[in-house]
């Protein structure tokens, strides 16, 4: 069945993956690197954890940032405020993400189009004033402060740059295979029939609201690890993470790299970073600069990358091809 | 490297030529080591800002007043011939971008000396980055007292080189506990920004208050949202409830609409206004009328202290950037004239022994309030730095008749508090 | 309660251009907050070289009007058919652009226009209540531009478009009416409604690039509450936003925002479609 060709393929590319990153270390001394891939790993997860809504399931929702920031302010919270271990603290994160993905996607996936975004635009914004305003809790505008602990599980210690570097790698790629796998499984499939046409796809029996709901809920628990990630590398977690610019980056990010190939949005991921990087180093205006990298994008290709480079190959194919 | 030679270089010299060509562009990201060219290499110092967006004049004013002194001390021959490079970057105001850039500046950029010009969310962001790396960072625009004074955050090798909450409050709310007393001032409302630094701020100014002049009545609170544009029910407030006298810790473009609203309201009429960022040139300059009774601490004036190194110091800055210097500047010029000092101190540019040369370093600045600047050697902050508050009228000398704190009260009402919060 | 009546007037004018481009075409333009701090900052100027307030405003309508114009000729135009995310996209590059133009054009500090001389008399005593004389004026001058609007919107030639393309646009071009040129009149109304709230708000602001966010997040709560493609709505939507704003100060000091987002989430929930909004479009 096609599935299983799939599926081996995509294992295969994950290992071949996580291969070459390993070696990474091993090739530069230079930390800026290492940093741009765990920096990647974070918005890549997180990117992709959002395209499960846009591409695959058609629901663009402007407030994607609520769970990222809850990944890493809960994280933050517990290995702050509690002796747990990194991975209990990481699946407290998840479980409480997943946990708001229940209850704001159930109200939120009812609805259509430019409404469903507007609606996860309000409560993304209403928890970043909660954010704000909860100062005894998050810090308010400072943010979680002093720094968190990164106290050694299993023998891994995050404290060490490098196997913080490892981490993020493993935990990236572990991440994108599972939604990839879940994305090509049969309820994938039902996901992109009811994205198409949720009115076929009602008429065939599937319960539209309820199929959307565990694309909501499985994208907000991704999204949460891709914070918990981002409270790794900075050590701290701020009301910034969750705030309508990060909503507004994760949609750059699947818009430049692609929205219908599945590794677009990590592409897109790793070309906004790289232009951010270069853009910063090299200019104060930033904006200008950004503003005009981005309509190049959006004018000149019209789509991501990735959308871009498959329908020139699609064309070349057929030019080349039998017909 | 002399030119002439560039023909004769033996290859192990070149690949050095070209890597250290490489790492200075900074556009490799392999970066390789950087390898040192003994006397002529440069001082490296990273300075991570906000160069845009609605705070963009504290990243121009530091910059600014960095560059001026790295200028200075390098003309005048700098470390045994090594110069300063000040490599400034834009954080865009995030502190996830602060923690980033400040990473990159130590890492890729050969930085090994961090001048912190954020804002009090990105400064404790690259405090941890600077915490995690081993580096020396020299905090100039975070004014929150926890960064120092806190014992949790406190390493040995951070420092900030800028004016304390808390001593703002001790002073601040003297001068204004006297003038109460004078003009019977009894019911006070305050109207702050709705932030960690508003809040923080008016506590303790009204803890002060208090503490100096027991019949002082807090009436209200107004809360305005940090850059809100419209102050409208705010003063409307203001006006239902007819204190005697308000304090603001807005600064700014929100203090510059506040006021100028407030006048259209004729808020001020029969009132007191106590505005701690009030005395700074941005807002100064763009008040058109500035009310009777708007009392001020100075941020930064040219007249105060009133000595010809202050008058001089500011004319400099004037003639080079064609702007007037705010209280961004005279920190991040201090902070500069403080690491010059350790370094020629350490008799090194060595992280660790500028760190132990600052701790308790006293200098001659025209910051000072009897002249010196001190970084005191207990929690690494600024002290002795020239503070006072007075009256304003709209045009210079700005301030007539600064009245100064005394350095003496602040130590010792800082210590106490400092106890009350369990930092000591 | 009249503070209320301040914000929500200048609101109302940013907003009903937002609703009435999104009525039109469709599009939700997210550079409007540009619109509005182009025609603050373009006041500012004009103030600064004609010393007349009038002139100023006006001069803000009709520049940011002529900005809209090209927007959508040169940009808006190319995306119509692409989803709303590739019009997302243009809009934000073009906030982004913009705002480091007015960084590179007025600086990066803040600038105050100042309040005009005409402006400085004592408040008035209203109903026990302090209303300065610059707040009539703005409050009136709003009202004026808003009957103005109706009185476009209904009885002209090009209202009566406008209004038909809003409700079938397939119909409209099917009629032989240019709708490439309503498109373009559409931008450059929004262009100048915002402009000439910007112009009129800019005595009592401070000038800073970047000071379009807030407006524009303000603007889209008001054109849901009011239902996206009515200007009524909009009006409707402002004036709630203006009170929950005069009595959230009061009561909940730290949860304006949360306010304001709670109310736009209710009627998301409870009527999409907004107070008086039309039928969805498709």
């Amino acid at each position: 069945m096609k599935s299983h060709s799939t599926l081996r393929h995509d294992i295969g590319w994950a290992l071949a993956a996580l291969l070459v990153l390993s070696l990474l270390p091993l090739l530069t001394q230079s930390r800026v690197t290492l940093d741009f891939v765990i920096r990647l790993a974070a918005f890549g997860i997180f990117a992709s954890s959002l395209n499960i809504l846009v591409g695959y399931g058609g629901m663009v929702s402007f407030g994607h940032a609520m769970f990222f920031g809850s990944g890493a302010y809960v994280f933050g919270l517990l290995m702050q405020k509690t002796q747990v271990s990194i991975p209990v603290a990481i699946l407290g994160a998840i479980a409480f993400s997943g946990l708001l993905g229940l209850l704001i996607g159930a109200i939120c996936v009812r609805l259509k189009e430019i409404y469903f975004s507007f609606l996860t635009l309000a409560f993304q914004m209403l928890i970043h004033s909660v954010i704000l305003s909860w100062t005894s809790l998050t810090g308010g505008d400072q943010g979680l402060m002093g720094g968190i602990p990164r106290p050694p599980f299993l023998g891994i210690n995050l404290s060490d740059h490098t196997t913080l570097y490892w981490f993020s790698c493993a935990l990236g790629v572990v991440c994108l295979l599972l939604m990839r796998i879940i994305l090509q499984s049969p309820f994938g499939a039902t996901l992109r029939m009811v994205r198409d046409s949720s009115e076929r796809a009602a008429f065939l029996g599937i319960d539209v609201w309820r199929i959307k709901l565990y694309a909501f809920i499985l994208s907000s628990c991704m999204a949460s690890i891709g914070g918990v990630l981002m409270a790794l590398f900075v050590s701290g977690a701020f009301p910034d993470f969750g705030y309508w610019t990060m909503s507004g980056d994760a949609i750059f990010m699947i818009m430049m790299g692609g929205l219908h190939v599945f590794i677009g949005p990590v592409v897109g991921a790793g070309l906004l970073l790289l232009f951010n990087d270069i853009i910063t180093r090299t200019t104060e205006y930033h904006g200008l600069a950004l503003g005009l990298v981005v309509l190049l994008f959006a004018l000149g290709f019209k789509r991501g990358i990735t959308d871009f480079s498959l329908e020139l190959l699609q064309k070349i194919n057929r030019k080349g091809g039998k017909t | 490297m002399n030119s002439k030679d560039t023909k004769v270089l033996a290859s192990p010299k070149r690949r050095l030529l070209i890597q250290s060509a490489a790492s200075i562009a900074g556009v490799s990201s392999l970066g390789f080591p950087a390898i040192s060219l003994a006397q002529n290499k440069p001082i490296r110092v990273g300075m991570p800002t906000i160069l845009s967006g609605r705070v963009a004049m504290l990243g121009q004013s530091s910059g600014n007043a960095a560059n001026m002194e790295v200028e200075r001390f390098n003309a005048s021959g700098g470390f045994g011939g090594r110069k300063i490079e000040l490599i400034i970057r834009d954080s865009k105001g995030q502190p996830q971008e602060a923690a980033r850039v400040a990473r990159e500046l130590v890492t890729s950029d050969g930085c090994e000396i961090l001048i912190d010009a954020e804002a009090s969310s990105g400064a404790f962001a690259v405090h941890e980055v600077a915490r995690d790396l081993g580096v020396l960072v020299i905090h100039t625009c975070s004014e929150t007292s926890s960064l120092t004074a806190d014992p949790k955050l406190r390493t040995p090798m951070a420092f900030r080189c800028a004016r304390q909450g808390v001593h703002d409050a001790i002073i601040g709310g003297a001068y204004a506990a006297k003038v109460a007393k004078e003009k019977n001032l009894r019911r006070w409302m305050t109207c702050s920004p709705d932030y960690a630094y508003g809040r923080d701020t008016t506590a303790e100014f009204a803890e002060y208050l208090k503490f100096f002049n027991k019949d002082v009545e807090l009436v209200g609170e107004a809360w305005p949202k940090l850059f809100q544009a419209d102050y409208s029910e705010v003063i409307t407030r203001l006006l239902q409830v007819n204190p005697q006298a308000i304090y603001s810790c807005l600064w700014g473009g929100d203090l510059t609409s506040f006021i100028d609203q407030s006048n259209i309201y004729a808020l001020f009429s029969g009132k007191q206004f106590f505005s701690v960022n009030a005395a700074d040139y941005a807002v100064l300059t763009n008040v058109k009328n500035v009310p009777l009774g708007l009392h001020s601490g100075n941020r930064y004036l040219q007249s105060f202290p009133n000595t010809p190194a202050n008058t001089n110091w500011s004319s400099s800055y004037q003639g080079k950037f064609k702007d007037l210097p705010l209280n961004w500047a005279w920190q991040n010029a201090a902070a500069v004239q403080f690491l010059t000092a350790a370094i020629k101190k350490a008799k090194s540019t060595d992280g660790k022994k500028i760190a132990q040369a600052l701790e308790g370093l006293s200098i001659d600045s025209p910051f000072g309030a009897n002249g010196k600047l001190t970084l005191r050697a207990d929690d690494h902050t600024l002290v002795d730095y020239a503070l006072a508050w007075g009256e304003l009228s709209g045009k210079e000398p700005f301030m007539k008749s600064p009245v100064p704190g005394s350095w003496k009260q602040i130590t010792e009402l800082e210590a106490e508090w400092k106890k009350r919060k369990g930092f000591a | 309660m009249g503070t209320g009546l301040i914000v929500g007037s200048l609101l109302f004018l940013v907003a009903a251009g937002l609703t009435l481009i999104f009525g039109v075409l469709g599009v939700v333009n997210f550079a409007h907050g540009t619109f509005y701090m182009l025609g603050a900052y373009l006041a500012l100027t004009a103030y600064r070289l004609t010393g007349n307030f009038a002139m100023a405003v006006l001069a803000a309508g009709i520049g940011v009007g002529l900005f809209g114009f090209l927007f959508e000729r040169f940009l808006m135009r190319r995306v119509y058919k692409a989803d709303v995310l590739m019009q997302l996209l243009v809009c934000y590059a073009v906030v982004l652009i913009m705002d480091d133009v007015v960084k590179i054009v007025w600086g990066a500090e803040f600038l105050s226009m100042g309040m005009p001389e005409s402006f400085q008399a004592p408040p008035f005593f209203i109903a026990g209540g302090v209303v300065p004389v610059f707040y009539v004026y703005l409050i009136a001058a709003a009202m004026l531009i808003a009957l103005a609007l109706w009185g476009i919107l209904t009885f002209s030639r090009m209202g009566k478009i406008i209004r038909a393309a809003a409700q079938n646009p397939t119909m409209t071009s099917a009629l032989g009416i240019n709708t490439s040129l309503i498109y373009a009149a559409v931008f450059a109304f929004g262009g100048v409604l915002a402009g000439l709230a910007g112009g009129l708000a800019a005595p009592v602001r401070s000038m800073s690039p970047g000071m379009g966010f807030s407006i524009l997040i303000e603007s889209f709560i008001v054109t849901v509450i009011g239902g996206m493609g009515s200007v009524s709505g909009a009006l409707v939507g402002a004036l709630l936003i203006g009170l929950i704003r005069s009595f959230g100060t009061i009561g909940f000091p730290l949860f304006v925002e949360g306010l304001m987002f709670l109310a736009m989430v209710l009627i998301l929930i409870l009527r999409p479609n907004g107070l008086l909004g039309k039928e969805s479009r498709a």
